[in-house]
């Protein structure tokens, strides 16, 4: 039988004296987590052993100088071999191993390694007292000589929360002025609110502080570095919206803007009165039906017009308008794309209007078509069979049948024309607003935090460890020499994402093109209203 | 006459494993049943002599006479004269032979006096039912001339923009996707498909009509009037619709007459083609003749040559006749 022993580096070099530590049931392993040093009174020992819940072990440990040879007696069992795996205890102390969820307690069922970990982790308070304090017992351990800790953490922990405690006071004073402002007008007011990107920022962002300045520490490490990854990546945001503000309003560029704005929009009513004017025509060479083409290109052409019209009407008070959006960046970087999103969304809101138009007379088209090539052929659709059944109809209604269905069957490609420019159009914008929510999405969930951690103090995101031998003679107990594996930059990522309301799309591609084929309205990005984690 | 009688086929000794003779000694002494789920001491394919026994062959064959079939070809000859006949008046309108408007008062004429026939034909029933069916066809009427007249402007310039090519063989199939499938036993429900089809070619031969010089004169004169289509429309309503239900009715009520009447719209549909386009007048009198006359020839000689079997392994038929099942 091997027995595995756990022994910290820092007791290498302490004076002789009593281990204390842990016995891992079921694993033939133990962890030494001090060393009490002579003269001890065995009473005083043993009760404070008791106290912090270790198990004393009656070894001895004696220093000889440089490497310390260690002999033991094992109660028990003889002749056994003997492994010592040493640790570098501040280091398994600050660490959490991954997979971190579910937290369940030490049990036997769990691995060792994390047995290990769990124990070194649950000591806290057996390494509170340093070679300062006055008390009985004297320890060594990772904290002998003298407890860690930083002004600049202490006072932070100090301010954190009556800052708490102010945040969650405005949170909710806001939360309620918007709700009773939002009781006078239910249902617009909440269905246009669900649409706007920067709605649904605003209200994910607010619960987010909400999380944030909860005054209730945090009791497990997944929601330690959630709330850590929250806080880092606001204040990321709110940098970045500072940025933006700083460049946007140094040399009047809100008003290069504004002034840019006005004729971009004249560009694209003209660019739209030419493409239908070229649709009116004989496009690629295709035959149109000519009166029907007239009848909706002139119909197309007067929304434009209107348009314009509307857009020249808002010029005077666009600059203003703009110039209180361009201070709102201040609330993050991701609330001023999200804003941007919404004045695309406003801006070409007659391509919408046109997609509508276009995509219901066309499908009603294939809907009429379908119908009436049933009734060519003599057949009906049975509604309560869900089946196509031979029906025989009238002489009128077989007549009048024939007549629609030619007509629908020659007027078919104009309108399928129109159909395919105005989808070809709506989806150029869906896919625009569709990389600016990206964007907005990937700033939300990256878990800024982690990295840092990751990156500046590997040790604490484990993965796993590995042993190195450090000295192996025949004779003498292996000892081995554990390390920290720390965790892969993707399974960061991946494990601490915050949950977002992220867009996907919302149907397959196949699902996609038979939508587009009947002319059914798309709307091809989904917002989640659940949170994934 | 032709006559079949159904042959009886003798018992082929030479099969393997007949009971008379294996060269192995005798036969074993049970003898062969013919069932499927009992091991016997025969190989699988064995068959005693009491194979194809129950073969049948040629039952139920009918006996044709020539005449009646040729009666009965006379049906389709009719509609093919039919289908000339309509082409015919389209080709009159198109060479401007023909004004629609005179077009459209014989057509009224011929509606008028062939509503007249059909009621005097018909079952005499009581005054009441007579007067609502004469309102409910009064609707009819009403309702395909105004959708007929309102679709007028739209249907005349549909096909513009499609080449004259492929109208003409949109047409062709069209006419004879109705020729197919024209209930010929039942024509008085004219089929949903032979009719759709006729109309819809009849559209797209209404769309191709030269126009109307007094009304479109500042505009392509290619493009027909609405007066054309109109016409057109109505006419096609009448040959292809209204025209077999008489047809029918007189079959029924007048056999003579009704003889009569098949040769003479055969000749008109000859005659009228002749007058247009020779040629054609020979092509149609060599397909009618074709038809009435050649095929129920070549259906009966051939009739000698049927072997159709039949036998236990046939299908099984369910009899409608469940009313025993009823109590």
């Amino acid at each position: 039988m091997v027995l595995k022993i756990f022994f910290p580096q820092c007791c290498n070099k302490a004076d002789s004296g009593l281990l204390v530590g842990h016995w891992l049931p079921g694993q033939d392993s133990a962890v030494v987590l001090a060393v009490i040093h002579y003269p001890f009174i065995p009473g005083q020992v043993k009760q404070y052993i008791h106290q912090v819940g270790c198990v004393g072990v009656g070894w001895k440990n004696e220093e000889a100088g440089g490497e310390g040879k260690t002999k033991e007696e094992k109660t028990g069992e003889e002749g056994d071999k003997v492994i010592f795996v040493h640790y570098e205890q501040r280091k398994v102390m600050l660490s959490q191993l991954h997979p971190t969820d579910p937290p369940v307690p030490l049990t036997q069922s769990t691995s060792e390694l994390r047995q290990v970990f769990g124990t070194v982790s649950q000591s806290e308070s057996l390494f509170f007292l340093d070679k300062y304090d006055d008390s009985p017992v004297k320890l060594t351990h990772w904290q002998s000589e003298g407890r860690e800790g930083s002004i600049i953490v202490e006072l932070m922990k100090q301010a954190s929360t009556p800052v708490c405690l102010l945040t969650a006071w405005i949170l909710v004073v806001c939360s309620l002025s918007v709700s009773v402002s939002r009781i006078l007008n239910v249902f617009p007011l909440r269905f246009i609110s669900s649409k706007l990107c920067s709605c649904v920022q605003l209200s994910y962002r607010t619960e987010h502080l909400q999380t944030v300045s909860s005054p209730t520490r945090a009791t497990s490490h997944t929601d330690y570095m959630r709330k850590a990854n929250i806080f880092m990546s606001f204040l990321l945001d709110v940098t970045l919206g500072l940025l933006l503000i700083y460049w946007l309003y140094r040399e009047n560029r809100v008003g290069q803007l504004a002034n840019a704005l006005l004729p971009a929009a004249d560009r694209v009513a003209k660019e739209l009165e030419e493409l239908l004017q070229w649709l009116m025509g004989a496009p690629a060479g295709l035959k149109m039906n000519r009166a029907l083409d007239q009848v909706l290109g002139r119909f197309f052409l007067y929304h434009i017009h209107l348009w314009i019209s509307y857009i020249h009407l808002m010029s005077p008070f666009i600059e203003m308008i703009l110039w209180y959006v361009g201070l709102s960046a201040c609330l993050g970087l991701t609330f001023a794309l999200s804003l941007l999103s919404d004045i695309i969304a406003l801006l070409t809101f007659h391509i919408y209007c046109f997609y509508v138009y276009g995509a219901r007379l066309y499908c009603l088209k294939v809907y009429g078509l379908t119908s009436l090539w049933r009734l060519f052929r003599g057949r009906k659709w049975n509604v309560l069979r869900q089946r196509v059944d031979s029906c025989s109809y009238d002489m009128d209604q077989l007549f009048i049948g024939t007549l629609l269905f030619t007509i629908l069957l020659f007027l078919l490609p104009t309108t399928a024309l129109y159909y395919l420019v105005f989808t070809l159009l709506r989806m150029v914008v869906v896919m625009v607003q569709g990389v600016l929510q990206l964007t907005v999405d990937f700033i939300n969930s990256f878990p800024l935090f982690a990295l840092g951690l990751r990156v500046f103090r590997s040790y604490t995101l484990a993965e796993g460890v590995k042993f190195s031998v450090l000295c192996e003679e025949p004779g003498t107990p292996l000892h081995l020499m554990m390390d920290i594996n720390p965790l892969k930059f993707s399974s960061v990522v991946q494990t601490y994402r915050t949950a977002t309301y992220s867009c996907y799309p919302k149907d397959s591609w196949l699902a996609l093109c038979k939508k587009l084929f009947l002319g059914e309205l798309i709307y091809p990005w989904r917002h989640k209203t659940t949170k994934i984690d | 006459m032709l006559k079949n009688s159904p042959t009886s086929v003798k018992p082929q000794n030479k099969l393997m494993g007949a009971d008379s003779g294996l060269g192995t000694g005798p036969g074993p002494a049970v003898p062969w049943r013919k069932v499927l789920w009992e091991r016997q001491p025969f190989p699988d394919n064995y068959v005693d002599h009491r194979f194809l026994e129950e073969l049948r062959r040629n039952e139920g064959l009918r006996q044709y006479r020539y005449w009646a079939v040729v009666r009965e070809a006379g049906l389709v000859a009719q509609q093919i004269s039919c289908v000339a006949l309509f082409l015919t008046l389209w080709l009159y309108m198109e060479q401007g032979l023909l004004s629609p408007s005179t077009l459209l008062w014989s057509g009224l004429l011929c509606a008028l006096l062939g509503y007249g026939f059909y009621q005097a034909l018909g079952p005499q029933g009581d005054s009441d039912s007579q007067q609502r069916t004469r309102w409910s066809d009064l609707q009819s009427a009403s309702i395909f001339l105004s959708f007929t007249f309102g679709f007028s402007p739209v249907l005349r310039t549909l096909t513009e923009s499609v080449s004259t090519d492929t109208v003409y063989a949109m047409t062709a199939l069209m006419l004879l996707a109705h020729l197919v499938s024209f209930p010929y036993a039942q024509p008085s429900p004219p089929g949903s498909l032979s009719l759709n089809a006729a109309l819809f070619a009849s559209v797209c031969l209404a769309s191709r009509l030269p126009g109307d010089h007094r009304a479109s004169r500042g505009l392509n004169s290619s493009s027909p009037s609405s007066l054309h289509t109109f016409t057109m429309l109505c006419w096609a309503l009448l040959v292809f619709a209204l025209w077999p239900c008489l047809r029918q009715r007189l079959r029924e009520c007048a056999p003579q007459g009704f003889g009569c009447v098949c040769l003479l719209m055969g000749l008109s549909g000859v005659g009228g083609l002749g007058s247009i386009w020779p040629g054609g007048a020979v092509l149609l009198a060599a397909v009618l003749g074709a038809v009435t006359l050649l095929c129920p020839l070549l259906l009966i000689r051939l009739q000698s040559d049927k072997d159709n079997i039949h036998g236990p392994w046939d299908e099984a038929e369910i009899r409608e006749d469940l009313a025993r099942f009823l109590r």
